[in-house]
């Protein structure tokens, strides 16, 4: 998971140094295709995090035993799953200004953050929950006849188990979402696709810019599943093969 | 307090309890009180309540009626009261109900250092005497999955003794095992037997009744229908229904 992690600065880190080296279209852009891939990746890990503390809550959400909530939640994810993220983006970037109080302004890129995250969450949150109703009873039982509060059983117990079911699919989500950030190029977030957009405009030469940013994608997307592989073996420990 | 002093205070007082399930009357105006110290052994078919009474006796289950009253503090739907009682009330489970995810150290010292907030190499040295005493110090680092049946139900008990219980329940704890791993368990759980504390035992097993408990109590379709000494019940039980019981029971032993 280290090792992944490193891989990935180092690579945000060098890869001006092989672009800047190729030949027309690529090698005068590199900076750009640098910094779009940067975006591209704060995006991810922003709207990853934030949407994996979303999927808890509304996966525990849609478990409560108190109806508004587990209704609000329901609503969430039906309301999210059910509409295109496109359209999800420019909602929130055009809904933000008119919503929050005058002189507080939000960039692009938070709406596309945030959007993102809600997006991404909505998936997660049914990951969560199938992965906490995967949790055997008896689990919950041995740590309630401990003593362990509602809180330390969820915290020790039920969370650490329905993580190493839920990995899986969360990894999956996060795979999507690398490549679901581009669609933040429509409200002209500087990302990597938008970079590939603009110099392939100026260059008129869409075919190696498109293949070189499939290519910087591909090893984002590598990076991502290698770390969260790594995540899964070490959550695996003590289970059966 | 007028109290009379706690040693002769029973330890668990359960009056005039009902449970239901649906339809189902589980529990039937169910009275009964245990000392300190006392080996009682609960018996009865499937589906007798046995395992309902054990399990109201720390809230796995609710009673819908009646009191229980362990160690002087009412079990209700009080939490403070639920938490109290939880810590002095071990439980041992048919099927072990480990936390797969934790290694075996881990498991002893989970509850200690969460509820008792024990430090983290006080809980250890404690697991680790615990484990030495159920015959499984070797076994600290491995993880339950990687344990036989019997070894992970001694795992178990040490988890359970590791909060120092003064009570310690155990629902069925052998019926899940392999028969080769039987005796492994009841020899731990004869020792504890032995060493003083109040262990109310759901068991299958005629022959730690018979030799390890105090107190024999007969469960049938949700009434104590007897409350005796190993040697009365076995050699001439009272009750017709317990007399069929342990003609059908009485093999091999």
């Amino acid at each position: 998971m280290f090792a992944a992690m490193i891989g990935l600065l180092v690579f945000l880190w060098g890869l001006a140094v092989p672009l800047s080296a190729a030949p027309a279209p690529i090698g005068p852009a590199a900076g750009q295709f640098v910094e779009g891939a940067r975006v591209t990746v704060w995006l991810t890990l922003i709207a990853g995090s934030v949407g994996v503390l979303i999927g808890i809550i509304a996966g525990l959400g849609k478990l409560s035993r108190f109806r508004p909530w587990r209704w609000f939640c329901d609503t969430y994810v039906w309301l999210i799953r059910g509409t295109p993220l496109l359209l999800q983006i420019l909602f929130v970037w055009l809904v933000a200004p008119t919503v929050l109080p005058a002189g507080f302004d939000l960039s692009d890129f938070a709406c596309a953050a945030i959007a993102l995250s809600l997006n991404v969450g909505a998936y997660n949150t049914e990951c969560v929950r199938a992965g906490i109703l995967a949790v055997p009873h008896g689990q919950i039982e041995a740590a309630h006849a401990l003593g362990l509060t509602p809180w330390q059983t969820f915290l020790d117990v039920v969370l650490p188990q329905s993580m190493r079911v839920a990995l899986p699919a969360l990894a999956n989500n996060l795979a999507s979402l690398v490549k679901d950030s581009s669609l933040a190029y429509a409200i002209s977030v500087v990302e990597l696709t938008m970079v590939g957009y603009r110099v392939q405009a100026e260059s008129y030469q869409p075919v190696p810019v498109f293949i070189t940013i499939a290519a910087i994608y591909l090893i984002l997307t590598t990076a991502f599943t290698t770390l969260t592989a790594a995540l899964e073996a070490q959550l695996a420990v003590g289970q059966k093969r | 307090m007028n109290q009379p002093p706690p040693a002769s205070r029973p330890i668990i007082e359960a009056r005039r309890v009902n449970k239901h399930f649906g339809a189902f009357h589980a529990l039937k105006d169910v009275s009964a009180t245990f000392n300190p110290g006392q080996v009682t052994a609960i018996i009865g078919p499937s589906g007798s309540g046995k395992s309902t009474f054990l399990r109201t006796l720390n809230r796995l289950e609710t009673h819908d009626s009646g009191e229980i009253i362990i160690d002087g503090i009412e079990l209700n739907s009080n939490l403070k009261n639920l938490d109290a009682i939880r810590r002095e009330v071990g439980m041992v489970f048919q099927n072990f109900n480990l936390f797969s995810h934790l290694s075996i150290l881990r498991n002893v010292t989970l509850a200690p250092m969460r509820v008792r907030k024990m430090s983290r190499s006080d809980a250890e040295t404690k697991a680790r005497q615990l484990l030495e005493r159920v015959g499984l110090a070797n076994q600290a680092e491995k993880y339950p999955l990687q344990l036989s049946g019997g070894q992970q139900q001694r795992v178990a008990i040490a988890r359970a003794l590791a909060m120092d219980p003064k009570v310690l329940l155990f629902d069925e704890p052998t019926s899940a095992l392999d028969p080769e791993m039987v005796n492994e368990v009841l020899t731990v759980m004869r020792e504890l037997a032995y060493s003083g504390i109040t262990m109310l035992v759901v068991t299958h097993e005629m022959g730690f009744a018979r030799e390890a408990a105090d107190r024999i109590v007969f469960f049938d379709e949700g009434v104590i229908l007897e409350d005796s000494t190993p040697e009365a019940f076995f050699s001439n039980p009272a009750h017709p229904r317990a007399r069929t019981f342990l003609s059908q029971v009485r093999h091999g032993f």
